[in-house]
Parts: C-alpha cells; sequence; structure tokens
C-alpha cells in the first residue's frame, strides 16, 4: 500500500465510525420514541485491490445501516392488540351500564318494585285511603319512570354504540390509505437501495393502529411492501396490496352492517358477520358485540321483566273493584308486544278511586281482599324460558348478568393488556433501545474515530518525512 | 434478557398503576363500608344482596301491618270486654228482679237501666279505630248497628299480612257477635226481652232470660278469647319477624360489607406497595452509565 493509500484507509474509517456515531445518535434520540426500532451499523472490512502490495485490505466501510425486527413478535403483538381493542370496547360500554344498576347501595328499579308492592300493603290496611291509594299510583308511576329510565339510557347506548361504527370504520379506512402509500414509498426506496428503516417503523406503528380497531393479518411481500387482510387468521379479504387501499365503511342504517369497498364508487361486501365472529376483532368487533349481542340481552330482560309485572297486575286489578264501582280495568298499559315495552310502558289508570283493592262482587268498601293479592304478587311466579321465578327475581337475574358481564370484560382487558405488557417487554427486549448500550457503543466508535485521525497525522508525518529524504 | 431503558419505565408504569387500582378500590371499600359498590364487584353477591333487602323491606311492612293490626285486635278486645261488662249487669238486674219479694214497681223502674245498657251496647258495637267501624265486616265507613241494634255491616274477613305465607283477621264480624247471624244468640234482642220482662212484670220472662244472657256472655267471651288468641299470633309474628330480621341482617352484612378489619389491613399494605413501586422507580432512573461519564 502507498503513503498515500495510508491516509485514504484512514479518511473511509473517519467516515464509516461517524455513520456509526451518527447511528447510535439516531438510537439514544429516540429512547423514548413509541415503535421505534434500534438501528446498528454493519460494518466490514473494505477489499477487492487488485495491488499485490495490498495485502492487508483497504479499512473498513458500512455495509448496512440494519432495523432491529421480529415478524414472529409482531405479528403476535397485532393479535394480542385486537384482543385488547375489543375487551376495551366491551369494558367502555360495560362502564356506561353498569352505574344504571346500583340497587345495592342506592336506589333503582329494585327499589321501587319493592316500594311498589309496600304501597299495595298499606293500601290492605286501609282500601279506602285517599293517601294510600294515591302512594300505589305514585310508586307504580316511579317504577313505570324507573323502566323508562333503564330503557332510555340502554337505547341511547346502542344508537351511539352503532354511530360510533361509523367512526371507527372511517379511522380504519384512513390507516388502511396511509399504510398502502408507506408501502409505496418503501417499495421505491429500497429498490434504489435506500434505508426505508423510519418509514418502516411507521407503517408498524400504523399497523398496530389498525389492529386496535379491527382484527387483521399481515404478510409482508418480498418487495417490502405489507400486505393486510381482514381479520385475525390469514385468508380474509384483502385490506391493502402494495399501493392499493380497500374502504371500510357502514351502509348506513340502523343497525349498520360494516361494508368492504374496493374503492368509493364500490357497493361494497357486507363483512359484518365475520367481524363479529371473530375473537379478536379489535374495537369495531367490541363495538359490535356491545349492539348486537350484549346491549339486546340486557333491554331483552329488561323488557321482559316490564311486560311480566303489567301482564300479572292487569290480570289480577282487573278482576278487582275500585272505589268508584269501577271493575275490569287495566293498572299499566297492556303490553301487546314485549319487545320494546319497558320504554313504553305507563300506567292505564289516573283516578285514585280506580285502584282496584277490592274483590268483585265487592260487599263494601272496606274489601282489601285485591289489594292483598296484589301485594302477593311480589311472590307471584312466572314462568320466563322455561324456568320459574318472580318478576323481582328476574330483575335480580338481569343485575347479576350485568354484574358478569363487567367482571368478564375486566378480566378480559387485564388479561388481554398483561400479555401486551408481556409482548411489549418481549420486543423491547429485542428492538429496543438501551442506554447503557449505545453509551458503550459511543465510546468504542469514538475511539476508533480517534485512531482513524491519528492515522492521518500518522500518514502527514510519513509524507513529510518522504518529502524531506529529498532535500 | 435484554432489558432497555424503555421497557423497565413501562414495567414501573404498569407496576405503578396497578397498585394505585388496588389502592383507590380498597379505599372505596374502606369509604363506603361496602365489598359491593356495583354489581360489578360481585355478581352473585349483587343478586343475593338485592333479595335480602327485599326481604328485609317486606319485613319492615309487615311490621307496619302488624302496627295497624294490634290497633284493630286492641280496640275490638276492649270493646268486647264493655260489651260483656254490660251483658254481666243485664244478668245481675236479671237475677235482682227474678226474685218474688220485688215489687212491679221496682221492674219497671229497672227497665231505664237495661235501655241505657242497651244504648251503651250500640255504642260499643259502633267502635272505630281510624274512622273505620271495626265490627262493620268491609261495610266500616258506616255505622254497623242502629239505634235498635239491628246489623247493617257484611260478615267479611279483613286479613293483614304479617308473615310472607301468613295473614291474620284483624276483624270480627258484628253481626256474628251481637246479632247471632252464625247461630248463636242476639244480644240486642235479648236485652229487649230482659226490658220487655221488666215493664210487663214478667217473674218467668226474667228466669228465662237468666239463661239466655248467660248464653250471650259465652258468645261474648269466646268471640274476645278467639280476638286473644289471634293477638298472640300477631305478637308471635313481631318476635319472629324480629329473630328473622336479626338473621337477615346479618346475612346481608356478610354479603355486601366490607370487613373493614381487613380492608383496612389491606388498604396499609397496598399503601406501603404503592410507596415502594414510587420509592423504585426514583431509584432505578439513578442509575446510568451517563453517571459514570465525565
Amino acid at each position: 500500500m502507498s503513503v498515500m493509500g495510508i491516509l485514504n484507509l484512514a479518511s473511509k474509517a473517519l467516515a464509516a465510525q461517524k455513520t456509526a456515531i451518527d447511528v447510535t445518535g439516531q438510537n439514544i434520540a429516540n429512547v423514548s420514541t413509541v415503535g421505534y426500532s434500534r438501528q446498528s451499523v454493519v460494518l466490514e472490512t473494505s477489499g477487492g485491490s487488485v495491488d499485490y502490495l495490498n495485502v492487508t485490505g483497504d479499512g473498513v466501510r458500512v455495509a448496512a445501516v440494519q432495523r432491529s425486527k421480529d415478524a414472529f413478535l409482531q405479528a403476535q403483538t397485532l393479535g394480542e392488540t385486537s384482543t385488547s381493542g375489543k375487551e376495551s370496547a366491551l369494558q367502555n360500554a360495560m362502564a356506561q351500564v353498569e352505574p344504571l344498576f346500583t340497587d345495592t347501595t342506592t336506589t333503582g328499579l329494585g327499589t321501587a318494585l319493592q316500594n311498589f308492592y309496600n304501597s299495595w300493603q298499606d293500601l290492605a290496611n286501609n282500601p279506602q285511603g285517599s293517601a294510600e291509594r294515591q302512594a300505589v299510583l305514585s310508586s307504580a308511576q316511579t317504577v313505570v319512570d324507573n323502566f323508562h329510565q333503564l330503557s332510555q339510557s340502554m337505547n341511547d347506548q346502542l344508537t351511539q354504540t352503532n354511530s360510533s361504527l361509523t367512526t371507527t370504520t372511517d379511522t380504519i379506512s384512513t390507516s388502511l390509505k396511509q399504510v398502502a402509500d408507506l408501502n409505496a414509498q418503501i417499495k421505491i426506496l429500497e429498490v434504489g437501495g435506500g434505508s426505508a428503516n423510519q418509514l418502516r417503523d411507521n407503517r408498524d406503528q400504523l399497523l398496530k393502529g389498525l389492529a386496535q380497531k379491527v382484527g387483521i393479518s399481515t404478510q409482508e411481500q418480498s418487495d417490502g411492501t405489507m400486505t393486510v387482510t381482514l381479520g385475525s387468521s390469514s385468508g380474509g379479504p384483502t385490506l391493502v396490496s402494495g399501493a392499493t387501499a380497500s374502504i371500510l365503511g357502514t351502509d348506513g342504517g340502523n343497525p349498520a352492517a360494516i361494508m368492504l369497498k374496493a374503492n368509493a364508487a364500490d357497493g361494497g361486501t357486507d363483512v359484518t358477520a365475520q367481524i363479529s365472529a371473530d375473537a379478536r376483532s379489535g374495537e369495531l368487533g367490541g363495538a359490535l358485540q356491545v349492539r348486537d349481542q350484549l346491549l339486546p340481552g340486557f333491554l331483552g330482560t329488561l323488557d321482559q321483566t316490564a311486560s311480566s309485572l303489567a301482564t300479572q297486575v292487569n290480570s289480577l286489578h282487573a278482576s278487582g273493584t275500585g272505589l268508584n264501582g269501577s271493575t275490569g280495568v287495566d293498572f299499566f298499559t297492556s303490553p301487546t308486544v314485549t319487545s320494546g315495552y319497558s320504554g313504553l310502558m305507563a300506567l292505564s289508570i289516573t283516578s285514585p278511586n280506580d285502584v282496584a283493592a277490592s274483590g268483585t262482587p265487592s260487599t263494601g268498601t272496606g274489601d282489601n281482599t285485591n289489594a292483598l293479592a296484589l301485594a302477593g304478587l311480589k311472590n307471584g311466579a312466572i314462568t320466563v324460558g322455561g324456568s320459574q321465578t318472580t318478576v323481582p327475581g328476574l330483575y335480580g337475574s338481569l343485575v347479576a348478568n350485568v354484574g358478569v358481564a363487567v367482571q368478564n370484560a375486566a378480566q378480559g382487558v387485564s388479561q388481554s393488556s398483561a400479555m401486551l405488557t408481556q409482548l411489549d417487554n418481549l420486543r423491547e427486549s429485542q428492538v429496543g433501545v438501551n442506554m447503557d448500550e449505545e453509551l458503550s457503543n459511543l465510546i468504542s466508535f469514538q475511539k476508533g474515530y480517534e485512531g482513524a485521525a491519528k492515522l492521518i497525522v500518522t500518514g502527514q508525518e510519513m509524507i513529510d518525512t518522504v518529502l524531506n529524504m529529498v532535500k | 434478557m435484554r432489558v432497555t431503558d424503555k421497557s423497565i419505565a413501562n414495567n414501573n408504569l404498569i407496576g405503578m398503576q396497578r397498585n394505585l387500582e388496588r389502592l383507590a378500590k380498597l379505599q372505596q371499600e374502606a369509604s363506603s363500608g361496602l365489598k359491593i359498590n356495583s354489581p360489578g364487584d360481585d355478581p352473585v353477591g349483587a343478586q343475593k344482596a338485592l333479595q335480602l333487602q327485599g326481604t328485609l323491606s317486606d319485613n319492615t311492612q309487615y311490621a307496619r301491618n302488624i302496627v295497624t293490626g294490634t290497633a284493630w285486635l286492641g280496640q275490638a278486645d276492649n270493646a268486647m270486654s264493655g260489651m260483656g261488662d254490660i251483658v254481666s249487669r243485664a244478668h245481675e238486674i236479671a237475677m235482682q228482679m227474678s226474685t218474688g219479694t220485688v215489687s212491679a214497681e221496682n221492674r219497671a223502674a229497672a227497665v231505664s237501666e237495661v235501655t241505657q245498657l242497651t244504648a251503651q251496647m250500640v255504642q260499643l258495637g259502633n267502635t272505630q279505630v281510624g274512622g273505620k267501624f271495626i265490627f262493620g265486616g268491609f261495610n266500616n265507613e258506616t255505622t254497623p248497628f242502629d239505634a235498635s241494634g239491628a246489623f247493617t255491616g257484611t260478615d267479611d274477613t279483613v286479613n293483614l299480612q304479617v308473615g310472607k305465607n301468613s295473614q291474620v283477621a284483624m276483624n270480627y264480624s258484628g253481626g256474628k257477635l251481637l246479632n247471632g247471624t252464625a247461630g248463636g244468640v242476639n244480644v240486642f234482642a235479648e236485652l229487649q226481652n230482659l226490658s220487655t220482662a221488666l215493664s210487663t212484670d214478667n217473674q218467668s220472662g226474667l228466669q228465662g232470660s237468666l239463661t239466655s244472657l248467660d248464653t250471650a256472655h259465652n258468645q261474648l267471651v269466646s268471640a274476645r278469647s278467639e280476638m286473644g288468641s289471634r293477638m298472640v299470633r300477631v305478637e308471635s309474628a313481631t318476635t319472629s319477624l324480629d329473630s328473622m330480621n336479626v338473621t337477615l341482617n346479618t346475612d346481608l352484612s356478610g354479603t355486601q360489607n366490607a370487613d373493614i378489619i381487613k380492608t383496612y389491613t389491606d388498604l396499609t399494605s397496598q399503601q406501603t406497595a404503592y410507596q415502594a413501586s414510587l420509592t423504585a422507580t426514583t431509584k432505578i432512573s439513578q442509575l446510568s452509565l451517563l453517571n459514570y461519564l465525565k
């Protein structure tokens, strides 16, 4: 190697160490960046000179700036993120439902029902009392108000959940478009031999956000683009392929269907059932479960409770006699259809004298037989779904079901978040930045840089020596 | 496993959050004194608590019913005791006046007392509790007995619920009691007979009255003892409600109340745990190679 060769080698070394320090700097700077994957510089000896004197090679060069990654962890994280998204959606929904059922600590429908039955007992104690009659009517009104409030709150939540589907699908469509755009950029950069590490980090983050919203599977192609399909197991319809993104939307109805469209003009395919059936279906799937199973289930029991109460009370009340001699009168509006009755239920009588405390035929106004019978309805058997219960019992089971759903959602969230933490830690341990490691790398690269600089000084002195020989 | 600064930070954050969450839960338990604050805390317990609260509320209502019933039964007992006294007095008069030495004038003079007694009997038959005529059956808003002692009420039984499956009649039919509608003696008719016998100076009639007034007295006494036995039933219902409430309250408090001692112990240890996680977080972030690079 010529003396000039030494200078050349040293300058290459300087450049290589400089790049390594740059990469370390980048790692240190991004120590807290979410989704950042640690980069490392791959140095290799530079050789390939045909000079027979060059037996040592001619220095060092940067072969690549590598981005740490783990495709398996990435796929697992996406799946678990979808589970977490779904469970969170359920938990959020239950957090709104649960406060409606606080009978154990304050008042609610259960207490209202109890007061209603007790008001009949008071009426039995004094069948002619106008205060007692009024109390029956007002306690019944409280029961009705409670049914209305529960029904209204849950129906509001149904509507709200349904309209949230549109917002969610819009967000998903935007993310899909961004993934497709990044696919295009990554492909161009990498085909040209460039490094698209930052873009890949961005894309991974986008995919994670996407998985939070809906279950997806990903497959990286040889050209660096990511193919995204719908559903947590592969084989679903394609969402992103290369630079092309599909659109996820709703048909705008109530209940709305989730439509997958190839482009804005496409009518789309209904994928609601597929998303619903997926256990890792993200916030979108969670919202669908809330809308199609959870809330309708609670509302169904509530309607059943309201209509059973009305049917029982009406049947006895119509068989009795009011203070004004009226008989055959319904107490509540007749529940012709059970579905939605809790929201429609109303008192059918307004005059306290219409309250039928007496039996038929009534021998006197002191007749309290019907009031006693109506008070006894608290323990009156009704058959729901083949099993015997009572109206307060049915309500009790609704409260228990709400409680179980709350517990399940909380458990689901804590499980999936524990899994996610574990996966995050695993990911961090493979691709995260460790400051101590970066600092020790920095020291070694700095020393390398100092050495290379020293080499240049030495080379310069050698040249000076040669030049002085000529004098 | 390779550890990074971010994973340490994440773990610290999660640990602190978890500790804080548990702390908040325990603090809620401690401040409300309840371990079931919403159905999600314990669905089965919540359902059971609702049921127990319902039964307790039922029992409160039964106790209220018993108060009304006791008033009726007590007042009926007083009235019947008064009626018995009247019949006894009538019996006494019949006894005194049935001896041969009594003159027709003396007998005629006793008539006014018997008329007085009849009026008192009507008054007792029209005894009221809270504006209700307790001997009127279902027809209890108008006087069941007119001045002559004719019954205009009904023989119906007014029942009250004193327990889940037990009802007690709180009235007694005035017709059965004083008019003998159920095959007994008509007390008013007997008083009238006595009065007639006195005014007509009919000694054998007076002797007949002695027997029939005895029967009338027995009728009143047996009715009174029936009321007494109902009173006993109501009292025993009260006792059983009380003892049942003790059991129910124990059960309810076991179901929904927090074990305060345990909660406070847990709270203290959780506070320590939270403090530890805070301290650990500050300690760990102090250590870094940066401290040694000068």
